[in-house]
């Protein structure tokens, strides 16, 4: 423990008070260990539809509490908790978000103007909390967070017979508050066929747990030894986090011959390696972790130790990341996005293309294009799991835009379509991504700027015919400018120059040239060297888009 | 309504059953605290009646079918969140039961209760 952790749990038990700045801090701990465990609490959920992500909207609501008080001065824990309330109700989400945002009120509204709060006030708070959330629903439903509330107050009440610090009183109450939790699918058979806990009520005890960390300065970054149901077992992101040293991937089956005791497990295997995952289902338990090369046989021979083992896999993540990487080229990585930001969703049809998205900041890209156009169900997959409820869709083809439009209609999140019709038209859209702005704004700069680039796509004609006064054999280059057939010659480069004409380029300062996997970067290049010596006074890039279909793809600019 | 044709004969599903189901998805929603008549003769028939699907209307067009409910929803609760919440749990679990899609859930916000103000 460092000493300034020792000198705040010393200060925190000989001054039994929780003022406006201490309560601030709790809320902003609260906040970062729901965040850290946000996955875990969205994973409960049974039903497909009501409410979508529990963990989610908590933290987005917890979120707009604590940036309501964060730029606070000095003031009495009353005003702080005032702010809080204000600041919930205006970021309710979902049905726990405005259960959350009620407890807060009932909570605010109990420290009415007082300087410090004591442990009394405290338990005057939470059992403040508990009826205010219970007076706005005439028919509670017993096993979610309400009842996590109530039980929460009830066990503060019990801890104040013995202590008064409101600070021990914490303490004691969060072993209440789990087996609160814990005791949910009792109360609510709906959660008991799923095999879950009520997912409301976990996040609230993760707020609490992380006011209680704050208090004992444990750290608040990394998430808990968990459980989750083999069925939510996600392996196939395992390449996505592999570290340095980490060579080997080991996944084992077992069944336990006594209870597994959850920390010691963890605790164990942290010795041996990283990116620790336990699922368990029907008494059966899978352990995911990734371990240096030397360290290969020991997680197998320590399980074996614990139960009987059903099954090994061993996997050479090096290995494995090198014939990726040959087939994909180097990693892909997109935005992390905070908790309320924008998320842009990107369609893109090659790995190229989706790479330079990902360094302009999308937060999602959705595979697809002209002949490989994405399901609204593939877009609303895309975004459902981000942690925000601002999305903008850049469908970059005009046969996706209905998709897009679908997604928009089925989903309750605030959905924006930019209506580009090209790569380049999403690629000049993106320049204008402010993902700290207000949606709305930023999809009318997204879509006025559509017309800033003019589109040149090259491909080959599939069949005869005559379109727009161009008359087009099968076989032949053709060109389209903005989506309009200009030209159709007998190679890439004699279509690219008759385009770039058409499309005025010489007025224009970039020109930025896409090729697909039909053409050699070889070709490519020397194509580009032809455009350099046709337009000096331009800047000409060319990056490999690896798109299908598409010799060339060009942003004039 | 929903009306299916099976080899046995055909199964009907009436407006106000499906009303029943929207109303009790509504009644368990958290913001709710009670639902409100949409206008003065059905605030006569409330009272007269105990029909469970009062605030509740269910209207099909031979196509499509359309669910509107009426509510009083607690003083200090997000509005919008709230009566999404609400369109969720009745599209939900109206579609579980029927089995079919339902077209619109208009949530109406007829008045607030006023528990505490604060």
């Amino acid at each position: 423990m460092n000493p300034g952790v020792q000198t705040r749990l010393e200060h925190f038990y000989s001054t039994p008070m929780i003022d406006g700045q201490t309560l601030k801090k709790m809320l902003e701990a609260g906040l970062i260990w729901l965040r850290a465990n946000h996955q875990t609490v969205n994973l409960l959920n049974v039903f497909p539809v009501p409410d979508g992500d529990t963990g989610t909207n908590m933290v987005l609501t917890m979120q707009s509490a604590y940036n309501e008080i964060d730029k606070l001065g000095n003031h009495g824990v009353g005003q702080m908790a005032a702010g809080i309330s204000q600041g919930a109700l205006m970021g309710a989400r979902g049905n726990s978000g405005v259960i959350l945002s009620q407890l807060w009120r009932g909570f605010a509204r109990a420290l009415h103007n007082q300087e410090v709060m004591d442990g009394p006030a405290l338990v005057r708070a939470f059992s403040e909390a508990r009826d205010t959330a219970y007076k706005g629903v005439v028919r509670p439903v017993e096993g979610t967070i309400l009842t996590v509330a109530k039980d929460t107050a009830t066990a503060a009440a019990t801890a104040l017979l013995e202590t008064d610090n409101p600070f021990e009183i914490l303490v004691r109450i969060i072993p209440a508050v789990d087996a609160s939790v814990e005791r949910t699918p009792d109360l609510l058979p709906v959660l008991k066929q799923a095999g879950v806990v009520d997912a409301g009520g976990k996040g609230l005890f993760y707020i609490l747990e992380g006011m209680l960390r704050y208090i004992q300065g444990e750290p608040l970054d990394a998430p808990t030894a968990t459980v989750q149901p083999l069925s939510a077992m996600n392996l196939k992101n395992a390449m996505e986090d592999i570290e340095p040293g980490q060579d080997f991937e080991v996944v084992v089956d077992f069944i336990p011959t006594r209870e597994l005791n959850l920390k010691v497990f963890y605790a164990e295997l942290e010795k041996m390696g990283t990116s620790i995952q336990v699922g368990e289902g029907e008494g059966m338990y899978r352990m995911h972790i990734h371990v240096p090369t030397e360290n290969r046989n020991k997680p197998t021979d320590y399980i074996l130790g614990l139960g009987t083992i059903t099954k090994i896999a061993m996997e050479n993540l090096v290995a494995q990341m090198e014939s990726i990487k040959k087939k994909s080229g180097s990693h892909i990585q997109l935005t992390n996005l905070e908790p309320g930001q924008i998320a842009v969703i990107a369609v893109s049809p090659g790995p190229g293309i989706s790479r330079v998205f990902a360094s302009l900041g999308v937060a999602a890209i959705v595979e697809g294009g002209q002949t490989m156009n994405p399901s609204t169900k593939n877009l609303l997959d895309a975004f459902e799991n981000l942690p925000t409820d601002k999305v903008i869709i850049l469908p970059n083809n005009k046969n996706i835009i209905l998709a897009a439009q679908q997604a928009k209609e089925v989903t309750v999140k605030k959905v924006h379509i930019i209506p580009s019709q090209n790569i380049p038209q999403g690629l000049s859209a993106m320049m204008h991504l402010n993902p700290d702005g207000d949606g709305e704004t930023v999809a009318a700069k997204m879509i006025k700027s559509l017309g800033d680039v003019i589109a040149i796509e090259v491909t080959i004609a599939t069949r005869t015919v005559e379109i727009d006064g161009v008359a087009v054999e099968q076989g032949q280059v053709i060109a389209l400018v903005n989506g309009i057939l200009a030209v159709a010659t007998g190679t890439v480069e004699e279509s690219c120059l008759a385009a770039l004409e058409k499309a005025g380029a010489a007025g224009h300062e970039l020109i930025t040239l896409f090729y697909g996997m039909d053409l050699s970067a070889t070709e490519a290049n020397r194509i580009v060297d032809v455009i350099r010596a046709a337009y000096p006074a331009q800047e000409i890039e060319l990056q490999d888009g690896g798109q299908p279909h598409y010799q060339l793809i060009i942003s004039v600019e | 309504m929903g009306e299916e044709t099976t080899t046995l004969g055909s199964i009907n599903i009436s407006p106000s059953a499906l009303a029943t189901i929207a109303y009790h998805a509504t009644l368990t929603s958290y913001g709710v605290v009670g639902l409100a008549p949409k206008n003065l003769a059905e605030g006569l028939a409330m009272t007269i009646t105990h029909e469970p699907a009062r605030g509740v209307s269910v209207s099909y067009n031979g196509e499509e079918i359309d669910i509107d409910v009426h509510i009083i929803i607690e003083y200090g609760t997000r509005l919008t969140s709230v009566a999404e919440s609400i369109a969720n749990a009745v599209r939900y679990q109206v579609e579980k039961a029927l089995g079919m899609p339902i077209h619109h859930v208009n949530v109406h916000i007829q008045g607030l209760h006023i528990s505490d103000p604060d």
